[in-house]
């Protein structure tokens, strides 16, 4: 196993900075918008990202830091900008999402969202106010990364909205940064279970929004701000990523006792039945026919093109939560992991990974928090046959000369994947079909499959 | 007047924003003066019009979904394809990932990586060993660019010592590109900060102390004129037509800037006979700043549509005494197209455009669209100067709207109020304008190139393309 690059440069990072996660989760709130602190390249450049990944127009605002801000900090910046957005947007969520700049400063975010709490009551009324709940996160870019972010704000969110009632029999899901299609496939698997799925930051419509004219000023769906105060009433809460949300579904364990599961993300056979058994744990629903019959879809289709993935040398490169669960599909249809990359460091992802692949008697080069320089390098020693990552490995691939299987975030020179899932029996069929057409598509004459 | 009558807003308590800045020419409705804030930013009424060109380079308004960037981005898109430099972000992982992609392009790009410890106790230790890393892994490269972001910024570090200290070690040139994203209103401080730089560390670097261009330095050779071109970024083959037009008429390129200008080569545009602008507002301050420090005379031009083309191509051959071979390449050039855009213009006659553009393709890209019977009736830019409004001014009929830096919302209402056949833009205007049912054509284009000539024909063919595609048909 190879130890992280022992450089302090980074060169291509396969990692993001913590606002966008924050931003990520945000757009998952019904009627949400969140506010940067920060300067302009903070949120449009994040907005290309989601703009090019799910081809949806963001709604993210920005303080817009000038020099003023750096001399004076970003006090006015944040107290107009949300006087401002209330005023234009009528939001019913904003979430400050602070940046490198503004944590570099020192701005006192909760002193200042007060005032500019104040200065809205008194300037737009108080009946406006109350309809608005403002969340800071604290997203210094220099302590982790996107996956952080993410993390961070489902935290923020929940502590500063969930609050006590009645118990309302529902299952809380934190996704993570996964695809609307992703979050579509796990309604529908808790569904068939006969549970309520509570999904929190559910961007399952607000960024697969339909057109239909007149459009609409936000997108319908999200989770709604009433759903977000409910869910500390919900019967448990999954965590679909360990390291993106399951903050928050140790809050709620913490300060309501919900019971909190924390990944494995449920994609490949293990990680769904894994998935599913906590479903049941939880709320003592039991797994009905109808997901088995799906399963035994799953196992059909691997039987029949094991011939394709079989001791197939694949390098995968991502998130913590998605490589570890996708490197244990690529595990499980018979393939051979020979580079593992987490973008975001972490020691859970190391050892996570290290146990898959022990399972299976492989030992990929294990790389946590490097970048895709050090990827490719490895990959190429390795001689991968086929590469599982984001967009990003795009060139990478193609000087290789091996096909790039289209997973994680940001995905922006394909069409449509966002709305597909790979988590589930169902995603996983979707995956295994995507690493076996890329295959046959690049290295597989056409007449292979005998009469 | 109820312009906004979507019930969809009035349930969600919407008031369609302005913040940008309008003036419609040919109309005078409204005085200059101080606007109120509520008036900036309240319910949305008629846009209060000014018969003056709208004001420009303000800062943004904070709280809005603005569509402006950061000085990084603007330093990133002038500098990032300059291949054999090591281009280094300084700061928190973040910037270093979206620099990454510049036009749709990927480059290598490196980044400190900046970590909490270094944010507390000084970031100049790990830039100078990232520094040293870099070169080891690129060996080959003439020097460094490093990219100043936010944090660093703040902190207020003397990086050039530690700069000076790299450059010690390595024998290499190591240059700060001082951009923080606060250090200007939009992207366009950035386009001026690459500008500096480059003609202060690299543009001419290494002539003998105090060179005075003469006829004699010409560097095209056999009886050929040589030109620099300034903010030509080659998007999807754009250089290769104009190269290819320049060269029919024995007119070199030496560098183009900066698309195809490698730190070596930069040292020699000095040498060229005359710089070309093409986007003015990256451009023309490194063109004025070559004509002050190298005695460089420089033209302004467009080769975006065959009016405009035309025109550059004449100025050009009678800036450098080829008009003869200028006007057989003109007479060689247009035919091809001509059909064609006679056909195109048939089609697209009457439709109204909405165009959105960064800064300079305002005054460059009008008048295609016009050439091609499209009115544009909105034609707007997120950090234009006085001369991209008056040069578009010149160029627009009577009635239409010019906007500086209008943000998301304010787009969004334009699309309601105007309801044009066509909208132009980037990638964030582009998804808006589509899911408000306005067939989009994205600029910098994603397809073939759309300067020049042959660029004409492509940009028409792209036109008829979005405004062809059946969906727009099945919309209820």
């Amino acid at each position: 196993m190879a130890e992280p690059a022992q450089r302090a440069v980074v060169i291509n990072p396969a990692k993001i900075c913590q606002p966008i996660g924050a931003m990520y989760a945000t757009l998952g709130i019904n009627q949400a918008v969140p506010l940067v602190q920060g300067s302009q390249g903070c949120s449009t450049y994040v907005r290309y990202q989601f703009n090019r990944h799910f081809r949806e127009p963001v709604n993210i605002a920005v303080t817009s830091f000038h020099e003023d801000a750096a001399v004076f900090g970003g006090r006015k910046n944040l107290i107009e900008g949300l006087y401002n957005l209330v005023l234009r947007y009528r939001p019913r969520v904003i979430g400050v999402v602070t940046t490198c700049s503004s944590e570099t400063i020192g701005d006192d975010i909760e002193t200042f969202v007060k005032e500019a709490r104040k200065e809205i009551g008194r300037g737009l009324g108080e009946d406006i106010l109350a309809q608005v709940s403002i969340v800071p996160i604290h997203t210094p870019s220099y302590a982790g990364s996107h996956v952080k972010g993410y993390d961070t704000a489902s935290k923020a969110y929940l502590e500063y909205l969930a609050a006590p009632g009645q118990p309302n029999g529902r299952l809380n899901i934190i996704p993570g940064i996964i695809n609307p299609g992703d979050i579509e496939e796990i309604k529908h698997l808790v569904r068939e279970m006969g549970v309520d799925p509570l999904v929190i930051f559910d961007i399952s419509d607000t960024l697969n929004a339909p057109m239909r004219l007149p459009k609409p000023l936000y997108p319908e769906g999200g989770t709604t701000a009433e759903e977000l105060k409910d869910c500390a009433n919900s019967q448990g809460t999954v965590a679909l990523c360990r390291h993106a949300g399951g903050s928050g579904a140790q809050y709620l364990l913490r300060k309501f006792n919900l019971p909190a599961v924390l990944g494995p993300l449920p994609v490949g056979v293990a990680n769904t039945d894994t998935f599913l058994e906590n479903v049941q744990k939880i709320t003592g629903a039991v797994i009905p026919p109808s997901v088995e019959r799906e399963r035994g879809i799953l196992l059909d289709h691997m039987a029949d093109t094991s011939q394709y993935t079989v001791m197939r040398r694949a390098a995968i490169f991502g998130d913590p939560d998605i490589v570890s669960a996708v490197t244990r599909v690529v595990c499980e249809l018979g393939m051979e992991p020979v580079v593992v990359l987490s973008g975001t460091a972490s020691k859970d992802f190391t050892a996570e990974v290290a146990g898959v692949t022990a399972e299976y008697g492989v030992t990929p080069d294990i790389l946590s928090g490097s970048d895709l320089f050090a990827f490719e390098q490895l990959a190429r020693e390795r001689k991968a046959e086929v590469i599982l990552g984001h967009s990003k490995g795009v060139d990478m691939a193609k000087d290789m000369r091996v096909p790039l299987v289209r997973v994680g975030f940001p995905v922006y020179d394909r069409v449509g994947l966002f709305r597909r899932p790979i988590v589930g029996y169902r995603g996983t069929l979707e995956l295994m079909d995507r690493i076996i057409n890329s295959i046959l598509d690049f290295a597989y004459p056409e007449d292979k499959l005998h009469q | 007047m109820v312009l906004d009558t979507r019930p969809s807003h009035a349930g969600a308590g919407m008031h369609p924003a302005r913040e940008a800045h309008f003036c419609r020419k040919g109309q005078a409705t409204l005085a200059a003066g101080p606007v109120p804030r509520e008036a900036r930013c309240g319910l949305f009424a008629e846009p209060p019009v000014s018969p003056e060109l709208p004001a420009h380079n303000r800062p943004t308004l904070p709280g809005m979904v603005s569509q402006r960037s950061c000085p990084y981005y603007g330093a990133r898109w002038a500098l990032a394809p300059i291949p054999d430099l090591i281009h280094l972000v300084h700061g928190p992982v973040g910037c270093a990932f979206y620099g990454q992609t510049v036009r749709s392009q990927e480059y290598q790009l490196f980044s400190t990586d900046l970590a909490e410890k270094e944010v507390i106790f000084g970031t100049g230790e790990k830039l100078y060993r990232c520094l040293l890393e870099a070169f080891a892994v690129r060996p080959g490269a003439r020097g460094a660019l490093v990219y100043v972001t936010c944090t660093p910024g703040f902190l207020g570090e003397d990086l050039e010592a530690t700069c000076r200290r790299a450059e010690k070690a390595t024998g290499k040139r190591v240059v700060l590109v001082e951009c923080p994203g606060f250090c200007g209103s939009s992207q366009a401080a950035g386009h001026d900060i690459a500008a500096e730089v480059l003609l202060t560390h690299f543009i001419g670097a290494g002539l003998f102390e105090g060179v005075r261009r003469t006829a004699a330095d010409g560097v095209g050779h056999s009886g050929e004129s040589a030109v620099n071109l300034v903010g030509e970024f080659n998007v999807r083959g754009d250089l290769d037509v104009i190269r290819s037009l320049l060269a029919q008429a024995g007119i070199t390129v030496v560098c183009a800037f900066n698309a195809d200008a490698p730190a070596g080569r930069m040292a020699t545009a000095p040498l060229a006979d005359l710089n070309l602008v093409h986007c003015r507002r990256t451009g023309l301050a490194l063109a004025q700043g070559m004509q002050a420090k190298f005695d460089q005379p420089y033209l302004q031009v467009s080769f975006y549509g065959p009016g405009n083309v035309t025109a550059s191509l004449r100025e050009i051959g009678a800036a450098l005494g080829r008009e003869r071979e200028v006007e057989a390449v003109i007479a060689a050039e247009t035919p091809a197209g001509e059909k064609f855009w006679r056909q195109a213009r048939r089609r697209l006659e009457g439709g109204r455009a909405l165009l959105f553009f960064g800064g300079s393709r305002l005054g460059s890209m009008v008048g295609a669209f016009q050439e091609l019977g499209l009115e544009v009736v909105v034609a707007g830019s997120q950090f234009g100067r006085r001369d991209d409004y008056t040069w578009a001014w010149e160029q627009v009929a009577p009635g239409t709207l010019l906007v500086d830096d209008a943000n998301e919302g304010e787009i969004e209402f334009l699309l309601e109020r105007y309801r044009p056949h066509l909208a132009v833009g980037g990638t964030k205007e582009r998804y808006l304008c589509l899911k408000s049912g306005v067939p989009f054509l994205v600029f910098p284009q994603e397809g073939s190139p759309y300067a020049g000539y042959r660029g004409f024909t492509n940009l028409a063919r792209d036109i008829i393309k979005a405004l062809a595609a059946p969906v727009w048909r099945l919309i209820r």
